[in-house]
Protein backbone atom coordinates (compact mmCIF):
# COMPACT_ATOMS: atom_id res chain seq x y z
CA UNK A 1 0.00 0.00 0.00
CA UNK A 2 2.59 2.49 1.11
CA UNK A 3 4.80 1.72 -1.84
CA UNK A 4 2.03 2.46 -4.33
CA UNK A 5 0.70 5.55 -2.65
CA UNK A 6 2.14 8.99 -2.30
CA UNK A 7 1.99 10.66 1.06
CA UNK A 8 3.18 14.14 1.86
CA UNK A 9 3.98 14.09 5.58
CA UNK A 10 3.01 16.73 8.08
CA UNK A 11 6.29 18.61 8.18
CA UNK A 12 6.81 18.60 4.43
CA UNK A 13 6.35 21.67 2.25
CA UNK A 14 6.26 21.26 -1.50
CA UNK A 15 6.15 24.35 -3.61
CA UNK A 16 5.96 24.05 -7.34
CA UNK A 17 4.21 21.76 -9.73
CA UNK A 18 3.14 18.27 -8.81
CA UNK A 19 1.81 15.81 -11.36
CA UNK A 20 1.09 12.11 -11.26
CA UNK A 21 -1.04 9.08 -12.05
CA UNK A 22 -1.69 7.82 -8.56
CA UNK A 23 -3.50 8.76 -5.38
CA UNK A 24 -1.92 11.52 -3.35
CA UNK A 25 -2.45 12.05 0.36
CA UNK A 26 -1.47 15.42 1.73
CA UNK A 27 -0.82 15.82 5.46
CA UNK A 28 1.64 18.65 5.04
CA UNK A 29 1.64 21.64 2.72
CA UNK A 30 1.55 21.82 -1.03
CA UNK A 31 1.74 25.14 -2.86
CA UNK A 32 1.59 25.76 -6.57
CA UNK A 33 -0.13 23.36 -8.88
CA UNK A 34 -1.37 19.80 -8.49
CA UNK A 35 -2.58 17.62 -11.33
CA UNK A 36 -3.36 13.96 -10.92
CA UNK A 37 -5.28 11.37 -12.89
CA UNK A 38 -6.51 9.87 -9.63
CA UNK A 39 -7.58 11.01 -6.19
CA UNK A 40 -6.25 13.84 -4.07
CA UNK A 41 -6.88 13.40 -0.37
CA UNK A 42 -6.22 16.39 1.83
CA UNK A 43 -6.20 15.15 5.40
CA UNK A 44 -7.10 17.23 8.42
CA UNK A 45 -3.54 18.44 8.90
CA UNK A 46 -3.05 19.10 5.20
CA UNK A 47 -2.93 22.52 3.59
CA UNK A 48 -3.09 22.92 -0.16
CA UNK A 49 -2.66 26.34 -1.68
CA UNK A 50 -2.78 25.41 -5.29
CA UNK A 51 -4.83 25.05 -8.38
CA UNK A 52 -5.84 21.43 -8.42
CA UNK A 53 -6.77 19.24 -11.36
CA UNK A 54 -7.73 15.72 -10.40
CA UNK A 55 -10.27 12.97 -10.93
CA UNK A 56 -11.53 12.99 -7.35
CA UNK A 57 -10.76 15.27 -4.46
CA UNK A 58 -11.57 14.61 -0.81
CA UNK A 59 -10.90 17.57 1.40
CA UNK A 60 -10.69 17.20 5.17
CA UNK A 61 -8.06 19.86 5.60
CA UNK A 62 -7.62 23.27 4.03
CA UNK A 63 -7.65 24.08 0.35
CA UNK A 64 -7.14 27.57 -0.99
CA UNK A 65 -7.37 27.56 -4.75
CA UNK A 66 -9.53 26.20 -7.48
CA UNK A 67 -10.34 22.54 -7.86
CA UNK A 68 -11.26 21.03 -11.19
CA UNK A 69 -12.29 17.42 -10.89
CA UNK A 70 -13.44 15.14 -13.69
CA UNK A 71 -15.49 13.04 -11.29
CA UNK A 72 -16.16 14.41 -7.81
CA UNK A 73 -15.17 16.82 -5.10
CA UNK A 74 -16.07 16.10 -1.50
CA UNK A 75 -15.71 18.47 1.41
CA UNK A 76 -15.91 16.45 4.59
CA UNK A 77 -17.07 17.82 7.93
CA UNK A 78 -13.56 19.05 8.75
CA UNK A 79 -12.90 20.41 5.29
CA UNK A 80 -12.34 24.09 4.72
CA UNK A 81 -12.02 25.55 1.30
CA UNK A 82 -11.81 28.91 -0.42
CA UNK A 83 -11.91 28.78 -4.19
CA UNK A 84 -13.98 27.58 -7.06
CA UNK A 85 -15.03 24.02 -7.68
CA UNK A 86 -15.69 22.58 -11.11
CA UNK A 87 -16.87 19.04 -11.02
CA UNK A 88 -19.92 17.02 -12.14
CA UNK A 89 -20.39 15.82 -8.55
CA UNK A 90 -19.86 18.11 -5.60
CA UNK A 91 -20.49 16.88 -2.09
CA UNK A 92 -20.44 19.31 0.81
CA UNK A 93 -21.35 17.77 4.11
CA UNK A 94 -22.59 19.34 7.31
CA UNK A 95 -19.72 21.05 9.12
CA UNK A 96 -17.65 21.82 6.06
CA UNK A 97 -16.84 25.42 5.34
CA UNK A 98 -16.60 26.70 1.82
CA UNK A 99 -16.47 30.01 0.03
CA UNK A 100 -16.43 30.13 -3.73
CA UNK A 101 -18.30 29.10 -6.79
CA UNK A 102 -19.51 25.69 -7.73
CA UNK A 103 -19.88 24.66 -11.33
CA UNK A 104 -21.30 21.22 -11.93
CA UNK A 105 -21.16 21.82 -15.66
CA UNK A 106 -23.98 22.00 -18.15
CA UNK A 107 -22.16 20.50 -21.10
CA UNK A 108 -22.72 16.98 -22.32
CA UNK A 109 -26.28 16.58 -21.04
CA UNK A 110 -26.42 12.97 -22.24
CA UNK A 111 -23.54 11.99 -20.08
CA UNK A 112 -24.84 13.78 -17.04
CA UNK A 113 -28.26 12.23 -17.22
CA UNK A 114 -26.73 8.80 -17.02
CA UNK A 115 -24.26 9.75 -14.30
CA UNK A 116 -26.40 11.73 -11.95
CA UNK A 117 -29.15 9.30 -11.10
CA UNK A 118 -26.47 6.82 -10.21
CA UNK A 119 -24.64 9.33 -8.08
CA UNK A 120 -27.54 10.78 -6.12
CA UNK A 121 -28.80 7.74 -4.27
CA UNK A 122 -25.32 7.38 -2.79
CA UNK A 123 -25.40 10.90 -1.42
CA UNK A 124 -28.93 11.05 -0.15
CA UNK A 125 -28.63 8.91 2.94
CA UNK A 126 -26.08 11.29 4.46
CA UNK A 127 -28.27 14.24 3.62
CA UNK A 128 -31.34 12.74 5.20
CA UNK A 129 -29.72 11.67 8.41
CA UNK A 130 -27.95 14.98 8.86
CA UNK A 131 -30.76 17.44 8.41
CA UNK A 132 -34.02 16.56 6.70
CA UNK A 133 -36.18 13.73 8.03
CA UNK A 134 -39.37 14.71 6.16
CA UNK A 135 -37.73 14.35 2.76
CA UNK A 136 -38.42 10.77 1.74
CA UNK A 137 -41.47 11.65 -0.42
CA UNK A 138 -39.42 14.14 -2.41
CA UNK A 139 -36.65 11.62 -2.72
CA UNK A 140 -39.11 9.08 -4.08
CA UNK A 141 -40.22 11.52 -6.75
CA UNK A 142 -36.61 12.29 -7.49
CA UNK A 143 -35.87 8.63 -7.96
CA UNK A 144 -38.64 8.29 -10.54
CA UNK A 145 -37.73 11.52 -12.28
CA UNK A 146 -34.65 10.36 -14.19
CA UNK A 147 -36.74 7.81 -16.09
CA UNK A 148 -38.75 10.60 -17.69
CA UNK A 149 -36.00 13.19 -18.37
CA UNK A 150 -37.73 15.21 -21.08
CA UNK A 151 -36.00 18.56 -20.51
CA UNK A 152 -32.47 18.15 -19.21
CA UNK A 153 -30.97 21.64 -19.81
CA UNK A 154 -32.69 23.41 -16.90
CA UNK A 155 -31.28 20.89 -14.50
CA UNK A 156 -27.64 22.03 -14.38
CA UNK A 157 -28.51 25.71 -14.25
CA UNK A 158 -30.76 25.18 -11.28
CA UNK A 159 -28.10 23.25 -9.54
CA UNK A 160 -25.73 26.11 -10.05
CA UNK A 161 -28.03 28.80 -8.82
CA UNK A 162 -28.96 26.86 -5.75
CA UNK A 163 -25.44 25.91 -5.00
CA UNK A 164 -24.31 29.48 -5.33
CA UNK A 165 -26.71 30.35 -2.60
CA UNK A 166 -25.00 27.99 -0.20
CA UNK A 167 -22.10 29.88 1.35
CA UNK A 168 -23.97 31.83 4.04
CA UNK A 169 -25.03 28.62 5.80
CA UNK A 170 -23.54 25.61 4.03
CA UNK A 171 -25.20 22.59 5.67
CA UNK A 172 -28.93 23.22 5.20
CA UNK A 173 -28.93 24.71 1.70
CA UNK A 174 -26.68 21.86 0.65
CA UNK A 175 -29.34 19.45 1.80
CA UNK A 176 -32.01 21.37 -0.03
CA UNK A 177 -30.04 21.63 -3.23
CA UNK A 178 -29.62 17.93 -3.84
CA UNK A 179 -33.11 16.53 -3.74
CA UNK A 180 -34.54 19.61 -5.44
CA UNK A 181 -32.86 19.57 -8.88
CA UNK A 182 -34.35 16.30 -10.18
CA UNK A 183 -37.97 17.51 -10.29
CA UNK A 184 -37.61 19.77 -13.37
CA UNK A 185 -37.14 16.83 -15.76
CA UNK A 186 -40.52 15.45 -14.74
CA UNK A 187 -43.01 18.29 -14.25
CA UNK A 188 -46.08 16.04 -14.66
CA UNK A 189 -44.98 13.72 -11.88
CA UNK A 190 -44.39 16.64 -9.57
CA UNK A 191 -47.74 18.17 -10.38
CA UNK A 192 -49.53 14.92 -9.57
CA UNK A 193 -47.58 14.54 -6.40
CA UNK A 194 -48.49 18.08 -5.46
CA UNK A 195 -52.18 17.50 -6.06
CA UNK A 196 -52.18 14.29 -4.10
CA UNK A 197 -50.56 15.98 -1.17
CA UNK A 198 -53.08 18.81 -1.24
CA UNK A 199 -55.99 16.39 -1.39
CA UNK A 200 -54.70 14.43 1.54
CA UNK A 201 -54.37 17.55 3.57
CA UNK A 202 -57.93 18.62 2.77
CA UNK A 203 -59.33 15.27 3.83
CA UNK A 204 -57.54 15.47 7.10
CA UNK B 1 9.50 3.93 7.84
CA UNK B 2 9.28 7.47 6.68
CA UNK B 3 5.82 8.88 6.39
CA UNK B 4 6.38 10.92 3.28
CA UNK B 5 6.55 9.00 0.05
CA UNK B 6 6.63 10.39 -3.47
CA UNK B 7 5.17 7.53 -5.50
CA UNK B 8 6.59 6.23 -8.75
CA UNK B 9 4.14 7.99 -11.05
CA UNK B 10 4.48 11.36 -9.36
CA UNK B 11 6.43 14.23 -10.86
CA UNK B 12 7.24 17.25 -8.74
CA UNK B 13 8.73 20.33 -10.30
CA UNK B 14 9.64 22.76 -7.58
CA UNK B 15 10.87 22.78 -4.04
CA UNK B 16 10.45 20.29 -1.23
CA UNK B 17 11.35 21.13 2.32
CA UNK B 18 10.59 19.52 5.63
CA UNK B 19 11.66 18.03 8.95
CA UNK B 20 11.03 14.38 8.28
CA UNK B 21 12.26 11.48 6.19
CA UNK B 22 11.38 11.53 2.52
CA UNK B 23 11.24 8.55 0.19
CA UNK B 24 11.32 9.25 -3.53
CA UNK B 25 10.11 6.62 -5.96
CA UNK B 26 9.03 9.12 -8.59
CA UNK B 27 10.59 12.19 -10.13
CA UNK B 28 11.58 15.40 -8.42
CA UNK B 29 13.09 18.39 -10.18
CA UNK B 30 14.15 21.54 -8.39
CA UNK B 31 15.40 21.57 -4.86
CA UNK B 32 15.12 19.35 -1.80
CA UNK B 33 15.99 20.47 1.70
CA UNK B 34 15.29 18.29 4.71
CA UNK B 35 16.46 18.03 8.29
CA UNK B 36 16.26 14.25 8.16
CA UNK B 37 17.00 11.53 5.63
CA UNK B 38 16.32 11.34 1.95
CA UNK B 39 15.91 7.97 0.27
CA UNK B 40 15.96 7.82 -3.49
CA UNK B 41 14.73 4.36 -4.39
CA UNK B 42 15.44 2.34 -7.54
CA UNK B 43 12.67 3.95 -9.52
CA UNK B 44 13.41 7.42 -8.19
CA UNK B 45 14.78 10.17 -10.39
CA UNK B 46 16.01 13.38 -8.82
CA UNK B 47 17.22 16.37 -10.76
CA UNK B 48 17.74 18.70 -7.88
CA UNK B 49 20.15 20.17 -5.43
CA UNK B 50 19.86 18.29 -2.18
CA UNK B 51 20.49 19.61 1.30
CA UNK B 52 19.79 17.09 4.06
CA UNK B 53 21.26 15.22 6.97
CA UNK B 54 21.46 11.79 5.34
CA UNK B 55 21.01 10.66 1.76
CA UNK B 56 20.67 7.11 0.50
CA UNK B 57 20.58 6.76 -3.24
CA UNK B 58 19.60 3.66 -5.17
CA UNK B 59 18.10 5.51 -8.12
CA UNK B 60 19.28 8.37 -10.28
CA UNK B 61 20.35 11.76 -9.01
CA UNK B 62 21.60 14.72 -11.00
CA UNK B 63 22.56 17.68 -8.86
CA UNK B 64 24.74 18.69 -5.99
CA UNK B 65 24.35 16.94 -2.67
CA UNK B 66 25.11 18.58 0.62
CA UNK B 67 24.66 16.39 3.68
CA UNK B 68 25.40 17.20 7.30
CA UNK B 69 25.98 13.55 8.16
CA UNK B 70 26.21 10.92 5.46
CA UNK B 71 25.74 10.20 1.78
CA UNK B 72 25.40 6.61 0.66
CA UNK B 73 25.51 5.61 -3.00
CA UNK B 74 24.12 2.11 -3.34
CA UNK B 75 24.63 -0.52 -5.98
CA UNK B 76 22.97 0.39 -9.29
CA UNK B 77 22.59 4.05 -8.47
CA UNK B 78 23.63 6.72 -10.97
CA UNK B 79 24.74 10.00 -9.57
CA UNK B 80 26.06 13.04 -11.39
CA UNK B 81 27.04 16.07 -9.30
CA UNK B 82 29.19 17.14 -6.42
CA UNK B 83 28.88 15.57 -3.02
CA UNK B 84 29.85 17.29 0.17
CA UNK B 85 29.45 15.42 3.45
CA UNK B 86 31.59 14.24 6.36
CA UNK B 87 30.82 10.59 5.51
CA UNK B 88 30.46 9.33 1.98
CA UNK B 89 29.94 5.68 1.10
CA UNK B 90 30.08 4.42 -2.45
CA UNK B 91 29.09 0.80 -2.91
CA UNK B 92 30.45 -1.57 -5.51
CA UNK B 93 28.37 -1.19 -8.68
CA UNK B 94 27.41 2.42 -8.09
CA UNK B 95 28.09 4.87 -10.87
CA UNK B 96 29.14 8.36 -9.93
CA UNK B 97 30.58 11.39 -11.65
CA UNK B 98 31.50 14.52 -9.74
CA UNK B 99 33.55 15.87 -6.92
CA UNK B 100 33.65 14.49 -3.43
CA UNK B 101 34.36 16.71 -0.47
CA UNK B 102 34.63 15.14 2.99
CA UNK B 103 36.01 18.21 4.65
CA UNK B 104 34.38 18.07 8.07
CA UNK B 105 35.57 21.42 9.34
CA UNK B 106 32.94 23.46 7.57
CA UNK B 107 29.97 21.51 8.75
Amino acid sequence: MASDNTVIGESILISGKLTGDEDLTVRGRVEGEVSLTKTLIVEASGVVRANVEVKNAIVSGVVVGNITATESVELTKDGRMVGDIRSPRVIIVDGASFRGRVDMGDLEPNRERSERPAARPLMRPTVRTSSAPPRPPVAAVAAKAPAAKPVPPPQPSRVESRVDARPPSPPKPAAAARPAPPPPPAPPAMAEAGKKKVLVKKKR
Amino acid sequence: MANTVIGSSIVIDGEISGDEDLVIQGTVKGKISLKESLYVENSGVVEADIDTQNVEIAGRVTGNILASDKVELKTDCRVVGDIKAPRILIADGASFKGNVDMDTKER
